[in-house]
């Protein structure tokens, strides 16, 4: 129990004005260091458990539960306490990458800013680490720096936000999808980046996903989601080759049925080469 | 830099075709509505004149000659910066348009400032506090405001400010104070349709995904309403302001008279209902190269404000 970093427990979700839960008793750990997955189908609850670590839910929706975090419940902490937390110590990386940056500010200035709300440096400081952060995760910070969102590609953009959220090294960084817009390819090494760094850093990940391939290769330990309930968890192997749930079984066959997981792993090995 | 000068070269090539049209289109027009220059220029509207008195003018300013030899008359004299001599005053007309323009324009550079500062308070706070009480108070207040003439509300405020507190002059150009409530009028006017507008737009981005990505990234939420939700909502606001600058320079002409503001609008009524024909003509023409040399600019700035504009344009090219 001491080296866990976060802990979900019985967390409730409800849209003002409705009896039927979104979520519906969600209990989830993650430890220092560890990556863990949270997959299962569209719709299942998966990003709204990470909404309401981040407090990022809508106005119209109840929490209830427990959120531990740092010696706090962060349901219980004031709004601007949880906003403190966003950025420096919970990173998110969302979806929607063409999002994940203001379209008319120069990606440098986004991450300067980004940087400086949280850490004491000038704006040289600044820059020198954001260039650095982008040149880890594999992007030529000379012509990234300098440019608008637009003008980068999809797997460009999601580095880029990967290096702005470990600019600040925080203690989790949450992935929501963060792969899902992008093709097989560039997804996987967007993964590998963060792996790497994660190894590095020692920051946690959660990497919520409805590919299992994606799940099974790079996390630790997973939990299944299906209609706002965790349904079975466990270490990536055990959940992959002795799944118990009915769930879990459907997801594993929808997967075997799949012909590209080593097909995936070959092609992601031979670009980052 | 190149793509500015490709696109100032077009809009002069847009101005040049939309100063023959305008000007051809207005020269025949007025020559068809009612009203006799000739009499204007005797200064004799309800004396009876002699034919050869009448027939004199018309040889002496060209009436008698075809339309289309006086358009071309016109137009070569124009090309040469010579707007011709006003009827009435006797002055040549690029002289007096260029006297009274500075004010008028200095108006809607007030109009506009007040405009801001009116709309811009009240819809970031509409848009933050959507549909709760601040947000109806703010839209009460646009619909009242759509709904008041401009020259009540100047009345009002002369009642108001001069006449009652007696802090702001009546009329006149002179010092600041003069410029506060024909400004204030003017953006007050305007302000109902541009407080919905940006309302809309900022309800909208507040909700878009980048807005998201940076409140999950720890961004004081001032900094996000002020530098990434306002400026992306400056967009179509300096678009809309492009094109109604035509409609609010002729609009100013009421709070010019108000005011007794030495502009252009007392220039203009007095030349329409006079038949003073070659100050129309200037007029129309020194206004709407403005409204194009305005829309250059409004185009210019939107490109600064999102450069994906700048991005297509490059594209179009």
């Amino acid at each position: 129990m001491k080296d866990q970093l976060i802990s979900i427990e019985h967390l409730f979700v409800t849209l003002n004005g409705s009896h039927q839960p979104l979520l519906e008793d969600v209990n989830l750990t993650i430890k220092m260091g560890e990556m863990v997955g949270l997959i299962g189908e569209s719709g299942s609850g998966k990003s709204l458990t990470s909404r309401a670590v981040t407090g990022l839910l809508p106005k119209e929706m109840r929490v209830s539960g427990r959120i531990s975090y740092g010696g706090n419940n962060l349901l219980e902490l004031s709004d601007k306490e949880r906003y403190k937390q966003l950025g420096i110590k919970i990173g998110y990386i969302f979806q929607d990458y063409r999002g994940s940056f203001t379209p008319f500010i120069r990606i440098g200035k986004q991450m300067t800013e980004t940087i400086r709300t949280h850490i004491k440096l000038t704006k040289k400081q600044s820059e020198q680490l954001a260039r650095e952060v982008l040149n880890e995760v594999g992007l030529e910070d000379k012509t990234i720096y300098h440019r608008f969102p637009f003008q980068l590609s999809g797997g460009q953009i999601q580095r880029a936000a990967v290096a702005m959220t470990l600019a600040l090294k925080p203690e989790l960084i949450i992935c929501d999808e963060m792969t899902t817009a992008l093709d097989v390819i560039t997804g996987e090494k967007v993964l590998n980046y963060l792996a790497k760094v994660q190894k590095e850093t020692g920051c946690a990940v959660l990497i919520i996903t409805h590919d299992l391939a994606q799940a099974y290769k790079h996390t630790n330990r997973i939990y299944v989601m299906q209609q706002g309930r965790i349904v079975e968890e466990g270490l990536s192997e055990e959940v992959r080759c002795h799944h118990k749930h009915p769930y879990t079984k459907k997801l594993c066959s929808c997967l075997l049925a799949l012909p590209g997981e080593d097909l995936i792993t070959t092609a992601s090995q031979v670009m980052v080469k | 830099m190149r793509l500015v000068f490709s696109m100032i070269g077009k809009r002069i090539t847009q101005l040049l075709i939309m100063f023959l049209l305008l000007s051809f289109i207005t020269f025949v027009l007025m020559k068809l509505t009612p009203g006799d220059p000739v009499r204007t220029i005797l200064n004799v509207e309800d004396v009876s004149t002699t034919t050869a008195q009448e027939e004199l003018i018309k040889q002496q300013y060209g009436f008698d000659r075809p339309i289309l030899i006086q358009y071309g008359e016109w137009l070569s004299n124009v090309v040469q910066l010579d707007l011709g001599e006003s009827i009435i005053a006797k002055q040549p007309v690029l002289q007096l348009i260029i006297n009274r323009l500075p004010a008028s324009v200095a108006l809607t550079i007030g109009g506009l400032v007040a405009l801001l500062v009116i709309a811009v308070p009240f819809s970031v706070l509409a848009a933050i506090y959507e549909n709760k009480w601040p947000d109806y108070l703010c839209r009460g207040v646009a619909i009242i405001g759509a709904s008041i003439p401009s020259f009540w509300l100047g009345l009002l405020l002369i009642f108001f400010f001069s006449l009652q507190l007696n802090l702001l002059p009546v009329m006149g150009r002179g010092t600041l104070a003069h410029y506060i409530l024909p400004s204030v009028t003017l953006g007050m006017a305007m302000a109902p349709v541009y407080i919905k507008l940006l309302r809309e737009q900022l309800i909208d981005i507040l909700q878009s995904s980048y807005i998201e990505s940076a409140i999950a990234r720890g961004i004081p939420r001032w900094r996000i309403l002020l530098f990434h939700a306002i400026r992306g909502s400056l967009i179509p606001l300096v678009t809309m302001f492009g094109l109604s600058i035509g409609s609010l320079l002729g609009g100013i002409t009421v709070i010019e008279m108000l005011f007794s503001w030495p502009g252009m609008g007392e220039l203009i009524v007095n030349a329409v209902t006079q038949r003073d024909y070659p100050l129309i003509q200037g007029y129309i023409i020194v206004v709407g190269s403005l409204v194009v040399f305005i829309n250059l600019l409004v185009d210019l700035i939107t490109m600064l404000i999102n450069p994906q504009i700048m991005q297509e344009a490059r594209r179009a090219q």
